[in-house]
């Protein structure tokens, strides 16, 4: 039976999951009844988010010229921090459909992801979505896909996933256009893991594309990247509802289950092949996930709580738990004087970041206070040693280092002409090296920078957003790491310093991020019964500062009959509050500070 | 008919914590009647009444009133003489003191004003030693005054607020600031004596020389009472949404200070005595009913929204009209709470020491004796007058003049 194996790539919300749903359908894969809208996407969060994080590959049949076609739908997810992962599922297909909103045009994410697929030697069928819409435009869209992706005009599929319009002509065109599977080039077996993930009673299972050989249930297999090996117990593919095999042959996609206990032990991109009679060589593209965005999450407790163990403890179980499910983010005991026990966490990026948080506060029921995110360093030091950190905290002695690195992203951003000019100025305010502008179309450009990921991790995308009201969007990719002028600047509060509060900059703006710093350190730290100095040094100088006046006026005007219970309940709380604050030698400093301060503002 | 729920009686603990004392199993609501009053030795002192109707909510208030009466004046005026006359029994003797607060008193017209000082008749004996109705300036007549000081009201407060259209116009107050002085000498007039006027400064755009012209305009007026308050940004009013939506900046901590300090100054120069913490009144025009909260005396509530404290106990009438004039006998109540022997002390200390004279040192020995937490409020004033914030003078303990702008920074260690 002839086969094709293809994915989807789009921008966020171009329609990608339900057009995956609509091809379901049409093959009969599952009812129209069955159908749960978006069915491959199955986490709550991927659906309330709207983008996919975990892939799985779907088995579907289809009608085409007199033959029946298999076609294996390997799903990827759809954002850049998990551009590893998606270039993986990508090898694992002949094929792609690219899929572009005909109502909002070619998008940052889109023109990444394309590169991607090219780069992985895919054929693309461009397809143009959501035509059912009064605001499509499907021309302008073909148009913008041949300008930007040179892939003609008239390749170009009209659907609307919604309405079904198109679908047809689209299971067609996959199997007319795209490339069958290559053929075998060595008799050992060879599979590529695109995917794993957790199940609480079989363990790891694992997505896998047989490139050469078999793989069949008992099978010993080893996992040539780790050098661990397991017994098969289960194969079987997803049509979508799971179907056993006893055998997954050449070309062929699935899954398995063999008692593997932890996702460490399974790295996406690996070659399975089988451990009596290995390959020679493993399949190529295989990385070890590497975290390049660092921040802390210590459990939301009053800060007089905090160093009590059951808040920890809960935090500790949610983060193994969830480890279990994701193995690309990495965690380490963390012990802060101002937030107690928690975990200094590596991300592959800024959104992987968010979704940690947000699946350990909803999976782990633990409320979670995120410190601001930091990059990862690369310190030559004098005696010609280097070391790597993740945290202001861990930077030596300023006088032993001769050269600090700092992670570099290639920038690509895509917005309306008319926001060129402050779109240009943000990013060379960030330290951005201008690459180059291209026209998408008429009314719309891409922009080229280089910039440190240090620049991009705090508020640029919500600048972005701002300054293009919602239009512009960017994708970024990291391409190393260059040396830089920085510094790490110690905060000081009442003349003490706050590690929690310390950070690293460039040296050419250290002046105006203090003072942007200590007047938002200013603003939420209370007024207290004397005056404090707040002051922002680098090594013994100090390059900014303010204070905090002492506390003036604090009276409750008004209190007659009906006010005492309230001003009584008012002033208990105030108490309270006190409480809840991190003294830092007399001063109380509130949770939220240690946060906000860090947040860029301009 | 929808009733109250909440029937919880809260017990104040040592820890300041409330914890449930007793429930009163209801299937409507509770009311006073209900509450088990241990009927105080000295007879309740004072009977305050809430007249919930206004022309216009003015936004920086979080007081119970409702701005559509709907023709309801003369239905209110009836509901409130039947729940005096419920409340007699346990109010036992006539009071020294009658306040109508509101909500604005004065917009009830003036035949329900006479109706209403007739039924109210019977609560007046030789005893009454101060009887003040709230007034807004814009809705005093020659009127409504003669009814008033007819019917036995002695004393008119009146809410001048600021003499300036501009801040007038930022707290949502729209009377001409003329009538202030219309409304005083219409009082005068009519033979009410006794005059007052509240004011507010730490207006937002507000400058010390403003409110420096507002306190002269008003001691032209020669009232002789006087209530300052700094502007207070309550929970729920549209001042405070404004104030969170960035419409304006709050006054200046040190811009109010400075104003506080110059009303002082500004009034004891005009031969006004110093109080309370925002009172001031020329030698014995002290608001006696004012004073029995501040000194923890009884008194009882009339109309919805009303507060009380009898026998050791607080709480309020629930703050709905319809529910309210539906009622009968005693009506719907919420918020009770029996305040235990520490949280006694922790009021009383709240309260006294509002007072400039504060209270005398043998009533703080005796407070700190009786709390559970005497060493722990007797190192808390000990650190304050090392502060400065507490002085000890004349035999009394009372918050110094810098204490008093911080008077929540000492409360804050003694509740």
């Amino acid at each position: 039976m002839p086969t094709r194996n293809f994915s989807i790539i789009a921008h966020i919300d171009h329609g990608k999951s339900t057009l995956a749903d609509r091809l379901l359908q049409a093959t009969r894969a599952v009812t129209a009844r069955e159908a749960r809208e978006q069915m491959l996407d199955s986490m709550d969060l991927e659906r309330e988010r709207g983008i996919t994080i975990k892939a799985s590959a779907v088995t579907v049949k289809h009608h085409f010229e007199g033959e029946e076609y298999e076609l294996n739908f390997i799903d990827t997810p759809g954002h850049v921090d998990f551009a590893y992962e998606v270039s993986r599922a990508l090898t694992a297909c002949e094929g792609a459909l690219l899929v572009v909103d005909s109502t909002q045009g070619v998008e940052a994410q889109t023109v990444a992801n394309a590169y991607l697929a090219v780069e992985n030697e895919l054929e693309l069928i461009p397809v143009v979505n959501k035509i059912d819409l009064p605001a499509a435009d499907p021309d302008g869209v073909a148009m913008e896909i041949e300008q930007v992706l040179g892939l003609p005009a008239e390749d170009c599929i009209y659907c609307s996933a919604k309405t079904g319009e198109g679908i047809p002509e689209l299971l067609d065109a996959i199997c007319r256009t795209l490339p069958p599977p290559r053929d075998p080039v060595t008799e050992k077996t060879r599979a590529l893991i695109f995917d794993s993930h957790y199940d609480d009673y079989r363990g790891v299972i694992v997505y896998f594309r047989v490139f050469d050989g078999a793989l069949r249930v008992g099978d010993r297999i080893r996992m040539m990247g780790t050098g661990r090996t397991f017994t098969i117990s289960e194969l079987g593919r997803y049509t979508p509802q799971p179907t056993k095999l006893k055998e997954i042959r050449h070309a062929e996609v699935g899954y398995m289950v063999a008692a593997i206990k932890t996702l460490d032990d399974v790295r996406v991109g690996d070659t399975i092949t089988i451990d009596h009679d290995p390959a020679e060589e493993a399949l190529p593209g295989y990385e070890e996930p590497k975290q390049m965005v660092f921040c802390d999450f210590y459990p939301a407790t009053s800060a007089a709580d905090a160093g009590k163990k059951g808040d920890y403890e809960d935090l500790r179980e949610a983060v193994e738990k969830l480890h279990l499910n994701d193995a690309s983010f990495t965690y380490q005991t963390q012990h802060s004087e101002a937030l107690g026990f928690g975990f200094r966490c590596g991300f592959l990026g800024l959104l992987h970041m968010e979704i940690v948080q947000e699946r350990l506060e909803r999976e782990g029921g633990v409320e979670i206070v995120q410190t601001a995110p930091t990059v990862s360093y690369e310190i030559a030091l004098t005696d010609g040693t280097e070391m790597e950190i993740h945290n202001p905290a861990e930077l030596p002695d300023t006088a032993t280092i001769a050269e600090m690195r700092e992670p570099i992203v290639k920038l690509e951003i895509i917005c309306p002409n008319e926001n060129i000019g402050d779109l240009m100025k943000l990013c060379d305010g960030r330290r951005g090296l201008f690459k180059g502008q291209r026209y998408v179309s008429d009314t719309r450009q891409i922009l080229d920078y280089e910039l440190p990921l240090a620049e991009i991790i705090y508020d640029f995308y919500d600048k972005l957003k701002s300054i293009t009201r919602g239009y512009g969007t960017m994708d970024y990719e990291i391409i190393g790491y260059r040396a830089d002028k920085l510094a790490r600047i110690s905060i000081l509060v009442n003349g003490q310093p706050v590690e929690a509060l310390s950070l690293i900059c460039h040296r050419s703006n250290a002046e105006v991020r203090s003072r942007a710093i200590l007047k938002k350190l200013k603003k939420q730290i209370d007024r207290h019964q004397f005056e404090i100095p707040l002051q922002a040094a680098i090594g013994g100088k100090i390059i900014a500062r303010e204070s905090i006046k002492g506390v003036r006026k604090n009276v409750t005007a008004k209190c007659y009959g009906g006010d005492i219970t309230r001003k009584r309940k008012l002033l208990e709380k105030q108490k309270e509050g006190k409480k809840r604050m991190k003294s830092v030698g007399s001063v109380n400093i509130p949770q939220e500070a240690f946060l906000a301060v860090l947040e860029q503002g301009d | 008919m929808p009733r109250s729920s909440s029937t919880l009686v809260t017990q104040i603990t040592s820890d300041g914590r409330g914890i449930q004392d007793f429930s009163v199993p209801i299937t409507g609501a509770i009311s006073a009647a209900d509450l088990p009053l241990n009927p105080p030795s000295e007879g309740v002192r004072g009977l305050y009444l809430h007249v919930p109707f206004c022309f216009h909510k003015c936004h920086y208030c979080d007081f119970y009133s409702i701005v559509d009466a709907l023709g309801r004046h003369e239905q209110f005026v009836h509901r409130l003489l039947r729940e005096r006359d419920a409340a007699a029994e346990a109010m036992g003797d006539t009071p020294e003191t009658i306040f109508v607060g509101g909500g604005t008193p004065t917009l009830l017209p003036a035949a329900s004003w006479r109706e209403l000082l007739a039924g109210l008749a019977s609560s007046i004996g030789p005893g009454l030693a101060e009887f003040t109705v709230e007034a807004n300036p814009e809705t005093v007549t020659g009127e409504l005054l003669d009814v008033l000081v007819a019917g036995g009201v002695t004393r008119i407060s009146i809410g001048a607020q600021s003499f300036q259209p501009a801040h007038l116009q930022t707290l949502e107050r729209w009377h001409d600031p003329e009538n202030v002085a219309r409304s005083v000498e219409r009082a005068r007039a009519a033979g009410l004596r006794r005059v007052s006027l509240d004011l507010i400064f730490g207006i937002p755009g507000q400058t010390v020389d403003d409110w420096a012209d507002d306190l002269a305009r008003a001691l032209a007026l020669e009232p002789d009472h006087l209530s300052c308050y700094g502007l207070t940004y309550e929970p729920n009013t549209p001042m405070t949404i404004r104030l969170r939506r960035g419409d304006f900046e709050a006054s200046p901590d040190e811009t109010t200070a400075a104003m506080y300090e110059l009303t002082r100054h500004t009034l004891a120069l005009a031969g006004y005595e110093h109080y309370e913490i925002s009172n001031w009144a020329r030698p014995g025009e002290r608001c006696r009913h004012n004073l029995l909260y501040w000194t923890n005396r009884s008194w009882w509530p009339l109309g919805p929204g009303a507060a009380g404290h009898v026998g050791g106990v607080r709480w309020k009438n629930a703050p709905r009209l319809s529910e309210y004039l539906e009622s009968s006998g005693l009506p719907p109540i919420t918020d009770v709470e029996r305040v235990d022997a520490d949280g006694v002390v922790g009021e009383r200390l709240m309260l006294g020491l509002r007072l400039i004279d504060g209270l005398p040192l043998g009533v703080i020995d005796e407070l700190l004796a009786t709390g559970g937490r005497g060493s722990t409020r007797a190192a808390a004033i000990a650190k304050h007058e090392d502060a400065g914030r507490l002085e000890r003078a004349n035999g009394r303990l009372r918050l110094t003049e810098t204490g008093q702008l911080l008077a929540d920074l000492v409360l804050v260690d003694l509740i």
